[in-house]
C-alpha cells in the first residue's frame, strides 16, 4: 500500500504539462567566418524532468542519470572541438534550469555544416545517412539559403492529444544576423529586426515536425557600405 | 424400499465417479483461480479472455482469428462446471492452462480449430494437440495445457549426450567473448531466432553455431539440444497425463485445502501455496545450490504458507476475501508485528475529499524481537558466511540503542492523496530585442499542477527528528523554522515546498499549505467522516480506500512497468471505490478483504471479476 501510494504521488507530479524552448542563432561574417549559437530551455519542464530524473526507468528504458547525460554531452564537445573549421567551443549548462545553451565558432559555412553532420553520422551510426545527404546552408557572399534536416519522426505518428497540445506551447525560434542589411526574404513568416540585419522565424516544434521546410529561408543581403 | 436405495446408490455412484472439470487439475498447480459462476463469464468474448495475462502462455496458438466474435458459450463449455485457470511448476516442468465442463465437442473445435486429434494411450481420454499445446478430454471435462520442461534439465542432458559423444567444450572462449562485445550483433539475433517455434523462413547460418563434427549429418550441439528438449517435453506431456489419467494425482486430491476452498459458497475461489511457489522461482534454486544449509532452514519458515480466497459478486460489487495461512513460527513474527494499537491522531490529517489514503498499525519493535529470537538461530546454523553476519547482528543488537530507534519509528503511518493543486512556480523564458533580435533570460511566474499529499508516522520520541529539523533550519538555505512546522522550500521536483510537522506524536510531511498554516492539529470538522474513521480503526494492520475513478485516471502508462501497469489496469478507466481491510494476524492466519464497488451493472460483473482475478495472477505470478 505504501509503495503504490508513493507510486500515485510521484506519477501524478508527472503527469503535469510542460513545453521547450529552442534557439538556433546563426552570425554570419561578410568573410563567411562566423559564430553559431545553440540554445534549448527546458525550464518549463523542470517538474516534468525532475520526475523522470526520480523513476529508475521509463516505457521500458533506463531513464539515465544528470551525470551519465552530462558525460554524453561532454563527449559530444569534445568530438567537436576535434572537427575543422571549428573552434571557440563552449557549453553552459544549467541543470537547476535544465537550460543548455552551446555556442561555437566556424571558418565557413561549409565547415559548419560538415561538422554537424559528422556529429550526427557518428551518434546515428548511419540510422538517418539519407536525411544528411541534402545541403542546409549554402552562402553565395550576397545570399544565404537555409533549412533544416528532413527528418521523419516516425514517434511523432502515435502522438496523443495531451502530446501534442505541450509541443504545440513550444517554440523553435531560428535567428540569422549578419554584417550588412538585409534586403530581403523568401520565407513569409520571417520578420526583420529594426536595424534590419538580423531576421527571425519562429515556429513550434509540433508544426515543425510536420513541415520541417517551415523555416527554410533565402536571405539576400544589400551590398556592404564600402562598395555602395 | 428396493427402488430407493438402488436409486440413491446411482445417484450417489454418479457424484462420486462423475468428471467435474477441478478434477483434472494438475498436482503440481501452484496458483488456481477457480471461477463458479461461470454463467458471468456467457458474454465475455474469447478474444477478450485471450488477452488477460493470466491466459498467456496457452495463448500463442489460441489467438489466431478463430476465436474472432465468438463467446465462451459459442465455444461448446458447459456452464455448469466450474473453469479452472491454473500455472504451477514442479520438479520436472511448469505447467499452465485451463480445465473446463464441455457440452458440445463440436463447437469447441469450431472455435480451436488449429487442434488435431492425436494418439491417446489412455483410455476414455481423447486427445487433441496445436504446437505445444495439448486439449484433453474425459468425459464432460476438458484441460487445457501446455507444459515446459525445466531448461536446466534440458541442458544437462544435452552436456552430457554432447561430451559422451566425444565433443569439446561447445562454448569457445572466443565465440563468447564476441558475443558479449557485440551484444547487439547481428549474431546475437540470430541467436535468438534459433530459439523461436517457426523460424523456418530463414534458417540460420550454420557456421555461427558450433559444430560437433566436420560431417554434416552429425548434429550440432544447438541441433542436439532441440532434439532433448523435444523428447523432453514429451516425457514431460506423458508423465503429466499418467498424473491425471493412470494414477488419478490432482491438485484436488494432493491438497486438502484446495479441496476444502473448493466447497465454498462464493462465485469463484484462488489458490496459491507460497511454499511450493518459493521453492521453483530460479534464485531459490541458486540459494539451494550453494546455500543448502540456510535455504532448508529458511524454508521451514514458509511450511504451510498458503493464500486462499473467495470471490463473491453482489450488485455493483466484488467482494474478494483472502486467508493468509502460515507456520507458528512466521505466524509469531506477523502476530507480534501487528500486535499494535490504531493511533487515532491520524484520522485528523485525512481530508474528508482525498482521492485515496491508507492506514497501517504495526509494530516494529514486538516484530524485530520476535525475527530476531526466530531468525537468528537459523542463521546461526547455516554456513559459515551466514553464522558471521548473524554474529555482526548479535553485537549490533547488543550495542545500538533499540528503544531510540523503535520510539522514533514505531511502524504506524498513514497517507493521503488529496488530488491536484495549482500552485504558483517559476520559469525562464527568453526576452528579444526588436532591435537587434538578441535575447536575455528572465524569470517570469508560471503555475503547475500538483499533487497534494499528507504522510505521516507515529513516533513517540518526536525530540530526536526535532533536533534534527532545528539543525538543520539553521544550517541549511532553503529550510526555516516556522512557528507550526519547518519549511523546505523548493524541494519537491525543484518548484515546490514540502511542510514538514511534528505534532500530536506524529512526523507529517506535506506539501499542503493549507494543512501546515490553518490546521497544524487537524483538519477537525474537514477531516474524513466518522463512519470512515471508524472503518480504518476497526481494520486490523492495514486500512486502504481508493476512489478509483479520480486517483488514477490521469496515471501516466509511461512511468510504470508491464507489470505495474497491469495491476492498475484493473481499475484504470473505471469508476468506483476500492476498500482493503485486514484482519491483525492470528496464530496462523491473517484475513485480507478487498472490496471493489463499481458503477454499472451486474452484466460487467464478468469484466471486472476477470479484470480482478488478472491483477491477482500477475501480484502473485
Amino acid at each position: 500500500m505504501k509503495q503504490l501510494f508513493s507510486t500515485l504521488v510521484i506519477s501524478l507530479l508527472f503527469s503535469m504539462t510542460s513545453c521547450l524552448e529552442i534557439i538556433d542563432d546563426l552570425s554570419l561574417n561578410n568573410d563567411g567566418t562566423g559564430t553559431f549559437k545553440y540554445a534549448v530551455n527546458l525550464s518549463a519542464s523542470k517538474v516534468k524532468i525532475n520526475s523522470y530524473l526520480a523513476l529508475d526507468s521509463l516505457d521500458g528504458k533506463k531513464v539515465p542519470s544528470i551525470s551519465e547525460v552530462s558525460k554524453q554531452i561532454e563527449e559530444l564537445i569534445d568530438e567537436l572541438c576535434t572537427m575543422d573549421g571549428i573552434s571557440d567551443v563552449t557549453f553552459d549548462s544549467n541543470y537547476s534550469d535544465y537550460i543548455f545553451k552551446l555556442k561555437l565558432d566556424f571558418a565557413s559555412i561549409s565547415e559548419l555544416e560538415k561538422a554537424i553532420k559528422a556529429l550526427v553520422r557518428n551518434r546515428s551510426k548511419g540510422q538517418v545517412d539519407r536525411e544528411l545527404d541534402h545541403e542546409w546552408l549554402t552562402y553565395s557572399g550576397l545570399s544565404l539559403n537555409r533549412s533544416i534536416p528532413r527528418m521523419e519522426f516516425e514517434r511523432t505518428k502515435n502522438l496523443k492529444k495531451n502530446e501534442i497540445a505541450e509541443l504545440k506551447k513550444g517554440s523553435y525560434t531560428s535567428i540569422t544576423r549578419f554584417e550588412n542589411e538585409v534586403a530581403r526574404f523568401d520565407n513569409k513568416s520571417a520578420i526583420i529586426a529594426k536595424n534590419k540585419k538580423a531576421v527571425m522565424v519562429r515556429t513550434n516544434p509540433y508544426s515543425l515536425i510536420h513541415e520541417t521546410d517551415l523555416l527554410d529561408n533565402t536571405i539576400y543581403l544589400r551590398e556592404s557600405t564600402d562598395n555602395e | 424400499m428396493k427402488l430407493l436405495i438402488t436409486s440413491v446408490f446411482l445417484i450417489g455412484c454418479a457424484l462420486v465417479f462423475s468428471q467435474r472439470s477441478e478434477d483434472l487439475l494438475p498436482k503440481d498447480a501452484v496458483s488456481v483461480f477457480s471461477i463458479d459462476n461461470v454463467n458471468l463469464l456467457q458474454k465475455v468474448s474469447l478474444d477478450d479472455l485471450l488477452k488477460y495475462e493470466f491466459m498467456e502462455e496457452v495463448q500463442q496458438e489460441l489467438f489466431d482469428g478463430s476465436t474472432a466474435g465468438k463467446t465462451l458459450r459459442d465455444a461448446g463449455i458447459d456452464f455448469d462446471q466450474r473453469i479452472n485457470f491454473f500455472q504451477g511448476s514442479g520438479k520436472r516442468f511448469k505447467v499452465t492452462g485451463f480445465t473446463f465442463g464441455l457440452e458440445n465437442r463440436d463447437q469447441l473445435f469450431e472455435v480451436f480449430d488449429d487442434f488435431q486429434p492425436a494418439k491417446s494411450n489412455y483410455d476414455g481420454v481423447d486427445f487433441y494437440e496445436s504446437y505445444f499445446n495439448r486439449i484433453a478430454i474425459k468425459g464432460k471435462s476438458a484441460i487445457l495445457f501446455r507444459v515446459q520442461g525445466h531448461s536446466e534439465h534440458v541442458e544437462r542432458v544435452t552436456d552430457s549426450i554432447w561430451y559422451a559423444r566425444g565433443n569439446d567444450y561447445p562454448w569457445y572462449e572466443y565465440e563468447v567473448e564476441e558475443w558479449l562485445r557485440d551484444s547487439d550483433s547481428e549474431k546475437e539475433r540470430v541467436f535468438i531466432g534459433s530459439e523461436t517455434e517457426e523460424n523456418t523462413n530463414s534458417p540460420n547460418d550454420s557456421n555461427d553455431l558450433p559444430t560437433a563434427d566436420e560431417d554434416p549429418a552429425v548434429k550440432t550441439y544447438f541441433e542436439l539440444r532441440d532434439s532433448v528438449q523435444l523428447d523432453y517435453h514429451n516425457y514431460c506431456v506423458q508423465r503429466l497425463c499418467d498424473e491425471l489419467f493412470v494414477r488419478n494425482e490432482s491438485l484436488i486430491l494432493e491438497d486438502s485445502r484446495f479441496a476444502e476452498q473448493l466447497l465454498h459458497q462464493s462465485d469463484g475461489i484462488f489458490y496459491l501455496d507460497i511454499e511450493r511457489g518459493v521453492d521453483n522461482i530460479s534464485d531459490m534454486k541458486f540459494l539451494h545450490l550453494h546455500y543448502p544449509s540456510l535455504t532448508s532452514n529458511f524454508e521451514e519458515l514458509y511450511r504451510g504458507n498458503v493464500i486462499l480466497g473467495d470471490f463473491t459478486i453482489l450488485d455493483n460489487s466484488i467482494e474478494l476475501a483472502l486467508d493468509v495461512e502460515y507456520g507458528e513460527k512466521l505466524g509469531s513474527i506477523y502476530n507480534e508485528l501487528t500486535n499494535a494499537k490504531f493511533d487515532k491522531n491520524v484520522l485528523k490529517y485525512i481530508h474528508k475529499n482525498n482521492n485515496a489514503f491508507f492506514t497501517q498499525t504495526i509494530n516494529m519493535r514486538k516484530a524485530y524481537e520476535q525475527a530476531y529470537e526466530i531468525i537468528m538461530p537459523l542463521m546461526s546454523k547455516s554456513e559459515t558466511q551466514f553464522a558471521f553476519d548473524a554474529l555482526t547482528l548479535e553485537l549490533l543488537d547488543a550495542i545500538v540503542d533499540k528503544d531510540a530507534i523503535f520510539g522514533v519509528y514505531q511502524g504506524s503511518m498513514f497517507g493521503a492523496y488529496n488530488g491536484l493543486q495549482t500552485i504558483k512556480t517559476k520559469k525562464i523564458i527568453f526576452d528579444y530585442d526588436e532591435d537587434t533580435f538578441e535575447y536575455s533570460e528572465i524569470e517570469v511566474e508560471a503555475e503547475q499542477d500538483m499533487a497534494v499529499f499528507v504522510m505521516g508516522f507515529s513516533t513517540k520520541r518526536s525530540d530526536v527528528p526535532e533536533k534534527v529539523l532545528d539543525r538543520l533550519a539553521k544550517i541549511h538555505p532553503k529550510m526555516t523554522k516556522m512557528d507550526n512546522y519547518w519549511l523546505m522550500e523548493d524541494i519537491i521536483l525543484g518548484v515546490a515546498p514540502m511542510y514538514l510537522l511534528l505534532k500530536k506524536d506524529l512526523f507529517i510531511l506535506t506539501n499542503d499549505f493549507e494543512l501546515a498554516t490553518n490546521h497544524p492539529n487537524g483538519y477537525g470538522s474537514l477531516a474524513i467522516s466518522k463512519r470512515e474513521a471508524k472503518k480504518a480503526r476497526k481494520s486490523g494492520a492495514l486500512y486502504g480506500h481508493i476512489d478509483a475513478g479520480k486517483s488514477l485516471e490521469n496515471l501516466p502508462r509511461g512511468i510504470f512497468s508491464e507489470y505495474e501497469n497491469e495491476i492498475i489496469d484493473v481499475i484504470r478507466g473505471k469508476s468506483g471505490m476500492m476498500e482493503i481491510t485486514s484482519s491483525k494476524a492470528q496464530e496462523t492466519t491473517t484475513s485480507f478483504n478487498i472490496s471493489y464497488q463499481f458503477e454499472g451493472d451486474y452484466e460487467n460483473s464478468g469484466t471486472y471479476f476477470l479484470d480482478l482475478i488478472n491483477s491477482l495472477y500477475v501480484i502473485t505470478k
